[in-house]
């Protein structure tokens, strides 16, 4: 009777489980769920497609638009630049890190931290005034920059930890094999923590895909990325129908990556007690 | 180590150098500076203007971190472990980390505009909302809606911190008899304590210095209700206030820097405790 109840038990706390979750599904659906219904709707009158009806045109639109393919290919051009440049700077800093002790390392980590935590609104107008000297205003390069700023410190966090849970030895074989530090690196490392190496790269392209004071404030005139073009598209009579077409477009790509990353995503911030 | 050190130099440390020095001086233009000493300092801090929009962050980041660290740790403890229901749930959660910030907020007053889905549903059930003019409202709306966008954030973090756990630890606490909040208490809250400790501080710096979301739901309105720090901050920068807007960045930034600090330093100071207690 004991063992009964308790499967009754059991049974009551799984179908809980299972309701809990799809409110919080419906809750993390439902902003999706609207975006992507209204940008299938036409919003403005129009010659031939009746307001308020289910159409393509707000995708035909933006295929249509040079500014705004453009501003998707201006986006992938600076988050890419920034994703290699991060992996690059990162990899032997964390390698560094997870391997050698050296004095002061604790605080240079929590450098690091404040780096991620300075609000890019407190460095906004000196970083376009440095970066205008350097002609780096208007150009993928600057924002590729500029992003580094957070995600280098998330890369190196992420990265350490995957290359900590690599045993010493295995470094040590590759080296009594023969192996220059430099073949190592790429030979044994970089395969042995392809997925920290993933989820690394996934975390860099969605913060430097997602941010917008630093894009805006470095994009004056012209590589304007897909979320200042969005910006543009509000007027006295905004289309939100190409406007919600665009926002659903520009989730694509973050979405993509999920995807790929889905098995590792949370096996990257176990952090050093 | 090198090269991240001169990256980090170039996008981080001598901008912030630069605002420091700025914010000693009156900005017409960049030829013409003005040294007007720490004028603009105690201008900024004279006024009730500043005080009023530091309780509204403090207030809100409180609300935050209420709401999202219990909410993203619950989730991640009843999160199904391996096997594709856990990749699903994950990626779920996942999905709002990819929306850009000013995207969020368009989506979102869409949503409750009344042509939207919570829109129709509210006039359906007779719920006047009207988070233009009601403070109470506009406030509801920026809480769910940066949990929306952050819980995942928390929960992979507290997932991660789980999944590190040996299954030893729960064998040892199945015989010695421990209920489900022992071990959580004793067992999970230690072990997720880092990473856990790292998402209350990414969330406290992220909420505190909200900006495109919340000006974008109601530009600081209604009458000033949720105009935060970062909101007077920008007016400054839009306003070409820049000597002022430099002030103001440094002020902001000493703030986190001194949270983050003493926050770093409790967390030292634990570790130590412990490891003497277990010594």
């Amino acid at each position: 009777m004991g063992s009964q109840d308790m499967s009754r038990r059991n049974t009551a706390r799984s179908l809980l489980i299972l309701l809990a979750f799809l409110a919080l599904a419906a809750f993390i659906l439902l902003p999706f769920a609207q975006t992507l219904i209204v940008s299938f709707t036409s919003t403005l009158p129009r010659d031939g497609i009746p307001e308020g009806r289910f159409s393509l045109v707000n995708y035909l639109n933006v295929i249509r638009s040079p500014a705004l393919t453009s501003s998707i290919l201006n986006s992938f051009l600076y988050v890419m630049m920034n994703v290699a440049l991060c992996l690059t700077v990162a990899l032997p800093a964390a390698y560094a890190f997870a391997r050698y002790a050296f004095v002061g390392d604790r605080h240079f980590f929590f450098m690091l931290l404040t780096f991620r935590i300075t609000p890019p609104v407190v460095l906004s107008l000196p970083i376009f005034v440095l970066f205008a000297q350097f002609n780096l205003v208007n150009s993928p390069i600057g924002i590729a920059l500029v992003h580094c700023l957070f995600n280098i410190p998330i890369a190196i966090w992420i990265l350490e930890s995957f290359i900590a849970a690599v045993p010493t030895e295995f470094d040590e074989m590759a080296y009594l094999d023969g192996h220059s530090w430099l073949s190592f690196f790429f030979r044994h490392l970089i395969p042995a923590i392809a997925p920290g190496i993933g989820v690394s790269a996934f975390f860099c392209f969605i913060f430097s895909w997602v941010e917008v004071v630093f894009a805006r404030i470095l994009t004056v005139t012209a590589g304007k990325p897909i979320t200042m073009a969005i910006n543009a598209l509000f007027s006295f009579r905004t289309d939100i129908g190409l406007v919600m077409a665009m926002t659903v477009i520009s989730l694509l790509p973050g979405l993509g990556m999920i995807y790929f990353v889905r098995n590792y995503i949370s096996r990257g911030f176990i952090i050093k007690a | 180590m090198l090269p991240a050190v001169a990256v980090l130099l170039f996008v981080g440390i001598v901008p912030l150098v630069t605002v420091f020095n700025y914010s000693f001086f009156d900005i017409f233009s960049l030829q013409q500076l003005n040294w007007v000493g720490v004028q603009w300092y105690r201008d900024i801090l004279s006024t009730e203007r500043f005080y009023d929009a530091l309780a509204r962050s403090v207030v809100f980041s409180a609300i935050v971190l209420c709401v999202q660290i219990p909410l993203g740790v619950g989730i991640a403890l009843i999160l199904p472990r391996g096997g594709w229901r856990q990749s699903v749930a994950l990626m779920l959660l996942a999905a709002p980390l990819v929306v850009p910030s000013n995207m969020i907020p368009i989506m979102w007053l869409n949503l409750i505009s009344p042509a939207g889905l919570a829109g129709r549903t509210f006039a359906w059930l007779g719920i006047a909302f009207d988070y233009k003019f009601n403070a109470i409202h506009t406030w509801l709306v920026l809480v769910i809606m940066d949990t929306w966008h952050w819980l995942g954030l928390v929960v992979v973090l507290a997932y991660s911190g789980l999944s590190g756990i040996q299954p030893a630890f729960y064998q040892a606490a199945a015989i010695d008899g421990a209920s489900r909040f022992q071990i959580f208490r004793h067992i999970e809250l230690p072990k997720i304590g880092g990473v856990l400790s790292m998402a209350l501080l990414l969330r406290f710096v992220d909420s505190f210095m909200i900006y495109t979301e919340a000006f974008r739901i109601n530009a600081g309105g209604p009458n000033g209700a949720t105009t935060f720090l970062s909101l007077d901050l920008g007016e400054d920068i839009q306003g070409f206030n820049y000597g002022m807007a430099a002030a103001r960045s440094m002020i902001y930034f000493l703030m986190i820097l001194i949270v983050a600090w003493s926050f770093k330093t409790t967390m030292d100071g634990r570790k130590k405790l412990q490891t003497v207690n277990r010594a």
